[in-house]
């Protein structure tokens, strides 16, 4: 028979090298089979011989190949075939992971009776300027003085203000003491730290870093003087000095300054009382062709713009809603602005400010409000977008704000902007010992004012310059909301009222207003407001993951497929062979090394050893069944008959079997 | 080559010899010495399912048919969904993503116009006469006498000078043929460019006509106003041409009589925050935050006092009386890098009123390439960039139309840039450009031109959704000192109370912005996924296998190629062994088949079925690897004589 001839082959090659004839007719059986049974599998006496059988039985692709053909070109190209297939799986299953998480968006529009949102007013003059007149007296003493000083344009002529003038001159002896706290100061464009101060006329010396130092396209006559304040801190070494391209904004922004300091003294009770009621602000209303009064408003008071009327605020436990579009089914209000009442030098612009938002946030009203004019008829058409993301691992948002490490000063639902007050806001109690007027108060923190802490503005512009700057990590903490709705609104203005019903309007809304207000109504007092949906539909932006764990699998299982007809059970295979099996094998050669190096050690030297030594490394290639029996003590040596012959029959048997299947003797 | 080299080395006919077969002496690559070893090979150890049960069950041609028409089957069901899979992406879908980024926003460039070309005062002299000519048209066509508005000039003093090109001329509904018209002109007559609104049967109009007068139409309007705008527009332009050289004086004046105060973000602007440039018709028109501002302003918190802040003057005083209609400032939100198109994405702004403008991001990423029809940065579309900004649609289609206009009327319409060697439309020097401009125009809009098919979509373009809010600024109460104040430090005149001044604030709503992103919604992963699939499923196969079946077939042609050689070699060199090789052939086969080589395969090949191995080879088989010498000398000589019966 062929096989035959092929054993005594191999016998013959192998015979210069391996001390096998001298060994025992068990022995030669033994080195027979492993020399001419591929098929050894896990129990394969090295790891050549193991990767030898693997491909050999393994489906998958490419392997059989590299040990069946023949030709080292061959046997190369196949391993060249294999390991790029190989590498294609791996990258292109990095490529898929690496896309796992990406969302998929979805648009719906639904058309549906859709809930009211709720809306905001504000009169953007704070509180009736007759009411905190005796508040302000000082102030505005002070800075129709500085006006005099700075531009010297005499006070006006109007009725009205030389009422207040005469009411003021009984305050000519007092001390002036904001102008004394943080002086107007009159730069000159080419000498920066000299400056005229208004009150005394004099010169003084301002040391400090200038902020905005006015090398500005915007002064007019060519000596310009520059008007600014200086800000310092305690020990007036720090000093900051603000300049204004503009008088105007100098005016309003130091009045503004002083304005705060004296408000926040103030408590809350008593600014209520002095600002707009909403029997005072709201004329008329209409919402879905109903009648609705001031009652259906609630109280919402904002540090700068003093009493705010929030319609369809869940006071009542409903949420109002439209059951068409349009602008008669909407919320209509006639407001009354009353322009008399406004502080001049505060508030510039006449209006009313409204914001359109979720019953549960806070309305940023000075933030994002739209501005309604007076005598004129505003109408604010809204389409609302819902917006729902994924939140980690899809993307950085957060749910309700619990998972950001800002606590939440607003009583209001979280909002990437809510976060970034409040963090301002925690920065400077944390910083400056108080809280900035316009927002929330933090839980045992004051409203900051000059009495108590005197260089509060100077680390408040410090703050806000480091915000801007970002250098108090504030927009890397604040996280966006996951889920929001948003109303996209167009704005349209028409003359209101018209010239014809002017004559028959204005009388009938004095008549009404009778008990609020004892004036006949002009009409830049009045202002209309029409807030309505343009249509019923509503459209949601929802994400939705666009990849799944099984169609993850199924793209695995397709790449598997595609390059090497693998699977999974493949590789449990390749794991089983390569790290399992060749481990065992790895471990059983080193046990037989130290085996062999114990023996050394303790054998006496001479010839014999010699020849124990050849029969150990012969002996090294036992089974692995056997291997794992042979926990034999280091010190019996066993020279002689060694036992595995009868493993060695036993896996004849096993063998025979296989060796139909794979027919690799007439290859090697 | 190489192969067949150590084929010829394993094969040499020297006997003494013999190549040992060792691994180590392996050669580079070897082939099967006969077909049929091929094909057992072949059936052994594929990985092809249907294949082995095809190829390798010959002994039964029932099965091998079944086998046949279920492998086509799948060949078939796999190569339907092959083609489905190729079809989905070469079609290049994209699926949209739609991102709510929140971050610092960078502020867009804020354009502002005063609305007002020139000081009337600096330009009087060269409007002088077309003023004049106006006023005399007026007068004639609707008995209006405008002296007390513009009248500096005595009526009656027109036959003194030469009557201007294109009068303005009333004209009949079923237009009459006025002067010296061309036969072709009476079927394009007059170009409606309203409905008619008025009920009165006239319109109003004038003539424009090409070189040599022999076609000409009126463009007519149906509003009077509209018709003497237009054409004390269409003259301007002309003026404005020869004017073009000496620039508008003094524009660091303008721009502090036009801006009183500017704040972005609690600070005041500076020199460096703007830069100015002169519109025909706008105007003065200053650029804040543009692309050579120096550090860009960024928005690190949304609401008005993040924002841009400014004040203006929108004083009259000196406008131009027929060409300004509008008052107020124009006022349009762009980016850095795009230039500002003041017609096609202005804001009006009312004078003494506060706009406040909040702005909402939005950004759309398109995928180019075989994505979708959008350019990266626009070098491949086939027009000249004239602005030296980025590529936007709009850049392209007025470059476009200004390359149109300098090639069919030979020179360049004002509103747009003037390219290299040319000039600016003038009727002196370009009698009939007028009538050339309106005929363009007309072109261009019905896309005769081209221009909106060869303008590709940027792939990338940010917009910027503006709404606007009104109050109305200064208040009553401080209407007072803020007037006195800006009179002492800007020179306003007090007089004009509300009307002269304006305020704006262009501030972000939200820093959330929605970026419309698309995607590949079928990738080279995802394909090559569902095709291995596909291939899986039907035939359980792999690339691998394809490279077996390359091999398979790369061996045949081989062997094929080889055993003509020998054939060939047999024949002119050694003819008379032939006949003894061929009965050896015959004698070995079935004692040296080795039996458990191919266990399919038991019985002797029919040599009918497969004419393709209808020499029985196998002697070369057994010899393959380990060929004893004596064997390998009959092997040889048996191969010599393959092809001869």
């Amino acid at each position: 028979m062929g096989t035959t001839s092929h054993i005594l082959l191999h016998i013959k090659l192998a015979w210069p090298s391996s001390p096998i004839l001298i060994m025992a007719p068990g022995e030669k059986i033994k080195a027979k089979i492993k020399k001419n049974l591929p098929v050894t599998g896990p129990q394969a006496p090295t790891i050549k011989e193991l990767m030898r059988w693997y491909c050999l039985n393994t489906n998958t692709h490419g392997c059989r190949r590299i040990v069946v053909s023949r030709g080292r070109l061959r046997r190369l190209l196949w391993v060249l075939f294999t390991l790029t297939a190989v590498a294609l799986i791996f990258w292109h299953c990095a490529l898929l992971i690496s896309s796992f998480y990406t969302v998929s968006v979805s648009i719906k529009v639904h058309f549906q009776k859709l809930d009211f949102p709720a809306v905001t007013i504000c009169n953007i003059n704070p509180y009736k300027y007759s009411a905190v007149r005796d508040l302000l007296a000082d102030l505005e003493q002070e800075t129709r003085t500085a006006l005099k000083n700075l531009y010297g344009f005499p006070e006006n002529k109007s009725r009205k203000r030389r009422e207040a003038e005469s009411w003021t001159s009984a305050w000519e002896g007092t001390r002036p003491k904001f102008l004394k706290l943080v002086p107007l100061l009159a730069f000159s464009q080419d000498e920066t730290s000299k400056a005229r101060d208004f009150l005394t006329g004099r010169k003084r010396k301002v040391s400090g870093s200038i902020i905005h130092k006015a090398s500005d396209v915007m002064h007019v006559h060519e000596s310009k003087e520059v008007v600014g304040f200086q800000l310092c801190s305690n020990d007036t070494s720090k000093c900051a000095v603000y300049t204004f391209s503009s008088g105007v904004n100098a005016i309003q922004e130091w009045y503004k300054l002083h304005y705060m300091n004296i408000m926040a003294q103030v408590p809350l009770e008593k600014k209520i009382n002095m600002s707009y009621s909403a029997e005072e602000l709201l004329v008329t209303c209409f919402f879905d062709g109903m009648s609705c009064n001031a009652r259906n408003f609630t109280l919402f008071h904002h540090p700068m713009y003093g009493n705010c009327y929030t319609f369809n605020n869940r006071e009542n436990e409903t949420i109002l809603s439209t059951s068409m579009g349009g602008s008669e089914y909407g919320l209509q209000v006639i407001l009354y602005i009353n322009e008399e009442e406004y502080n001049p030098f505060l508030v510039s612009s006449t209006g009313a400010k409204v914001i359109v938002h979720r019953q549960d946030e806070y309305p940023f009203i000075e933030d994002i409000g739209t501005e309604i004019e007076t005598a004129m008829a505003t109408s604010i058409g809204m389409h609302l977008t819902e917006s729902f993301k994924l939140s980690e691992p899809y993307s950085q948002c957060t749910e309700d704000g619990s998972d950001v490490p800002i606590s939440n000063i607003y009583n209001a639902a979280y909002s990437l902007q809510i976060c970034l007050h409040s963090c301002f806001q925690t920065k400077m109690v944390e910083k400056c010992g108080c809280a900035q007027y316009s927002q929330p108060l933090p839980p045992a923190a004051n409203y900051c004012n000059y009495q108590q802490h005197p260089n509060w503005m100077y680390c408040y512009y410090q703050l806000h310059q480091a915000f801007v700057r970002e250098e108090l990590g504030c927009q890397s903490v604040c996280r966006e909301a996951c889920s929001f709705k948003e109303w996209t609104l167009t704005t349209s203005l028409a003359q209101w009222p018209s010239e014809v019903s002017e004559k028959w309007l204005l009388p009938i809304l004095t008549w009404d207003q009778g008990q609020q207000i004892k004036k006949k109504l002009n009409k830049t007092d009045l202002a209309k407001l029409l807030i309505f949906y343009k249509d019923l539909n509503q459209r949601s932006i929802m994400e939705s993951p666009a990849n799944s764990i099984e169609m993850l699998l199924s793209n695995f299982g397709g790449q598997l497929g595609l390059w090497m007809s693998c699977s999974v059970v493949c590789v449990i295979e390749i794991i089983e062979v390569f790290f399992i099996d060749s481990f065992s094998i790895i471990a059983r050669r080193q046990w037989h090394k130290a085996k062999e190096w114990w023996a050394r050690r303790h054998a006496p030297p001479g010839p014999q050893g010699q020849d124990n030594l050849g029969l150990d490394i012969d002996d090294d290639l036992p089974t692995f069944t056997s291997a794992l029996r042979l926990p034999p003590a280091p010190g019996t040596e066993v020279p002689g008959t060694p036992p595995p012959r009868y493993n060695t029959l036993r896996l004849e048997r096993a063998f025979s079997d296989q060796l139909t299947d794979t027919q690799m003797p007439a290859e090697s | 080559m190489k192969g067949e080299q150590h084929e010829e080395q394993g094969l040499g006919p020297d006997p003494a010899a013999p190549p040992q077969p060792k691994e180590e002496e392996e050669a580079l690559i070897e082939f099967h010495r006969s077909y049929r070893d091929l094909f057992q090979f072949f059936c052994n150890n594929t990985t092809i399912h249907g294949a082995i049960r095809l190829v390798c069950s010959q002994h039964n041609r029932m099965k091998t048919a079944f086998w046949a028409v279920l492998w086509l089957c799948a060949f078939g069901m796999m190569y339907w969904q092959f083609g489905q899979l190729f079809g989905e992406y070469f079609s290049y879908p994209v699926s949209l993503n739609i991102n709510l980024n929140s971050d610092k926003l960078v502020f867009p460039a804020v354009t502002i116009c005063t609305l007002n070309p020139y000081r009337y005062t600096q330009i009087k002299e060269e409007l002088e006469e077309l003023d004049r000519i106006t006023e005399q048209t007026l007068y004639d066509l609707y008995k209006y006498n405008s002296s007390s508005t513009l009248g500096t000039h005595p009526r009656g003093r027109r036959d003194l000078r030469e009557p201007w090109p294109h009068p303005l001329q009333r004209l009949w509904a079923p237009a009459p043929p006025p002067g010296a018209r061309g036969v072709r002109s009476a079927a394009s007559s007059v170009r409606d460019n309203n409905p008619q609104v008025n009920r009165k049967d006239w319109k109003v109009g004038f003539q424009l006509c090409n070189r040599n007068k022999s076609d000409c139409f009126y463009q007519t309007y149906s509003s009077g106003v509209d018709a003497v705008r237009e054409w004390y527009r269409f003259h301007y332009i002309n003026i404005l041409s020869r004017l073009r050289d000496t620039s508008p004086s003094s524009e660091e004046d303008m721009l502090d009589n036009f801006i009183f105060a500017c704040r972005f973000n609690q600070a005041s602007c500076n020199q460096a925050n703007y830069s100015h440039f002169h519109h025909p018709i706008y105007g003065n028109c200053y650029t804040f935050n543009g692309k050579n501002n120096s550090n860009l302003w960024m928005s690190s918190m949304p609401g008005i006092k993040n924002g841009l802040s400014l004040t203006l003057r929108t004083e009259q005083n000196d406008f131009i009386p027929l060409l300004s209609t509008v008052t107020g400032a124009r006022v349009m939100v762009h980016g850095q890098d795009e230039p500002a198109f003041m017609d096609d994405g202005g804001f009006n702004l009312r004078p003494g009123v506060e706009t406040s403008i909040s702005m909402r991001k939005e950004a759309l990423d398109r995928l180019g390439g075989d994505y979708g029809d959008c350019t990266k940065n626009g070098s491949e579309v086939p027009v000249e960039n004239l602005y030296l900004t980025k590529y936007t649609q709009q850049v392209c289609i007025h470059s476009c139309f200004q390359d149109s206009m300098i090639k069919e009327c030979g020179c360049a319409y004002i509103f747009y840039p003037l390219p290299k060697n040319a000039e600016f439309c003038d009727y002196r020097k370009h009698n009939s450009w007028g009538y050339c401009y309106y005929k363009l125009q007309d072109a261009f809009s019905s896309d005769r031109l081209g221009c909106f098919t060869k303008c590709r979509k940027p792939c990338s373009v940010t917009s910027y959704q503006l709404s606007a809010g009104y109050s109305r600024w200064p208040s009553v109460t401080s209407q007072d000192w803020i007037f006195q104040m800006l009179s002492r430090q800007n020179n306003y005149t007090i007089n004009n109370k509300r009307n002269g001044v304006a305020k704006l604030n262009i501030f972000f709503k939200e820093l959330n912005y929605k970026t419309n992103s698309e995607s590949p919604s079928v990738t080279m992963a995802t394909l090559l996924s569902n095709l291995g699939s596909q291939w899986s499923l039907w035939f359980g196969s792999s690339v691998l296998s394809v490279v077996e079946m390359a091999e398979l077939i790369f061996d045949l042609l081989v062997i094929t190629f080889l055993m003509l050689l020998r054939r060939f070699r047999s024949r002119y060199w050694s003819p008379g062994r032939g006949g003894r090789g061929a009965q050896e052939v015959a004698s070995t086969p079935a004692s040296s088949l080795p039996s458990h080589f191919c266990p399919h395969s038991t019985s002797p090949p029919d040599p009918a079925t497969s004419p393709a191995l209808m020499a029985p080879p196998p002697a070369y088989a057994t010899l393959g690897p380990c060929p004893s010498p004596s064997n390998l000398v009959e092997a040889s000589s048996s191969a010599y004589t393959l092809g001869e019966p």
